[in-house]
């Protein structure tokens, strides 16, 4: 396992992830101090742990979110027990975390979690649905009944509950060994919290926004041989492409096992 | 009640007050809720978070600063971030799955409706004849090129 600690997480990552400079433990040096000593305003050591993930720049901003969240001495001692070569992911999701908690003060990281368990729940029903379809037309059948109404389209009043979220101890066995921080940072992912986050002050879920919604009946020939094929195009790719890979290779890390 | 602390104010071995603002998330009888969150997040910090929430949102979000602290705990490096890596992931592998059951029903349908086409003048008496080739279309297994 490795993790592309050569990366470089700029400041820029839409609001999530630290500000790191590459490896390297020297603070304090040509540089000036570092993100978290600028803002706690102390003298930046040669060894001070934060230096080499938080920049002098935009470091001090993203230290900011983790200081009023975890605080200070907190994440040193996390960090602390921490092996140096997995300290870059750490301080990427404390970032991550932090910076959830203070768009949410009272859901945090766990809005986006209920917000994509609804998601799936959504899509594996309508799934399932149109599996049953699929197989109604690969069946010389009579025409089927009206489709009945999909779960998407209603709101379903769901209390947030704690026992609804998997406990601690199967996610570690059931998880593949590379975890994809870049899907942290995908604007798309981020825009779709906010909906489930407003609706989940009321106490409710919103519809899901992370279902593809293509229509694919009907109309002439030649835009169905299109639209399938630019489904598949689009989504065939997209599944494949590496959990390594990002595009924003300038705002993300990727992680292995 | 002097017995009747907090499991904060147990930990922090102090007085409980009676407007003690943690007392009503943290009992004594759950020390380790407490000692969770205070590991992760410290006293002071989860207390000026209370305090700057309405009274009636604080219990949910003590039972989410309790949840994020053990899935912390349980893995410092990422947290409850793999639970959320995990989730994206089978999002797509659903999204993907979705996409190719609505490619072959499109697919279907496009069969349906041409032979449906071809057979027009005649389909009042031929209707057999179409439902004999859609029979014998299926089991052939007859997919286009861009379908696995």
């Amino acid at each position: 396992m490795s993790t592309n600690s050569t990366s470089t997480v700029t400041g820029g990552v839409g609001g999530a992830g630290g500000s790191c400079g590459g490896g390297g433990g020297s603070g304090g040096g040509g540089g000036g101090p570092c993100g978290a000593c600028k803002f706690l305003r102390r003298k930046c050591a040669p060894g001070c742990i934060f230096a080499p993930y938080f920049d002098s720049e935009q470091g001090a901003t993203h230290f900011a979110a983790v200081h009023k969240v975890f605080g200070a001495s907190n994440v040193s001692k996390l960090l602390l027990n921490i092996p140096v070569h997995k300290r870059l992911d750490a301080v990427v999701t404390i970032c991550f975390e932090a910076e959830a908690r203070l768009r949410d003060p009272v859901y945090g990281c766990v809005a986006n979690i209920f917000a994509l368990q609804q998601q799936v729940v959504n899509l594996q029903a309508e799934l399932s649905y149109l599996q049953g379809h699929l197989a109604t037309l690969e069946l010389p059948q009579p025409p089927p009944l009206p489709p009945p109404p999909l779960p998407l389209a209603v709101p379903t009043p769901t209390t947030l509950s704690i026992g609804n979220i998997p406990s601690g101890t199967p996610i570690t066995s059931s998880l593949p060994g590379t975890y994809d921080l870049s899907s942290l940072f995908d604007p798309m992912v981020q825009t779709s919290w906010a909906l489930p986050q407003r609706a989940m002050d009321l106490r409710q879920y919103g519809p899901s926004t992370g279902s593809p919604s293509v229509g694919g009946g009907g109309g002439d020939g030649s835009d169905l041989h299109v639209l399938a094929r630019e489904l598949l195009n689009r989504h065939g790719s997209s599944s494949s492409s590496t959990p390594m890979a990002c595009s924003k290779a300038s705002s993300s890390t990727s992680l292995s096992k | 009640m002097i017995s009747g602390r907090c499991a904060a104010c147990k930990s922090q071995r102090r007085k409980c007050p009676s407007d003690c603002i943690f007392s009503p998330y943290f009992p004594p009888n759950d020390p380790q809720r407490f000692a969770c969150v205070h590991r992760i997040y410290g006293c002071s910090n989860v207390g000026k978070m209370l305090q700057q929430m309405p009274v009636q949102m604080r219990a949910q979000a003590v039972d989410t600063l309790y949840m994020e602290a053990r899935w912390r705990i349980e893995d410092p490096v990422y947290g409850c971030v793999k639970l959320i890596s995990q989730l994206h992931q089978n999002l797509n592998d659903t999204e993907s799955e979705l996409a190719k059951v609505k490619a072959l029903i499109a697919f279907h349908k496009l069969q349906i409706s041409q032979v449906n086409e071809l057979h027009q003048p005649d389909l009042d008496a031929s209707q057999s004849n179409v439902e004999q080739f859609q029979f014998n279309y299926s089991t052939q297994n007859h997919y286009p090129w861009f379908i696995n």
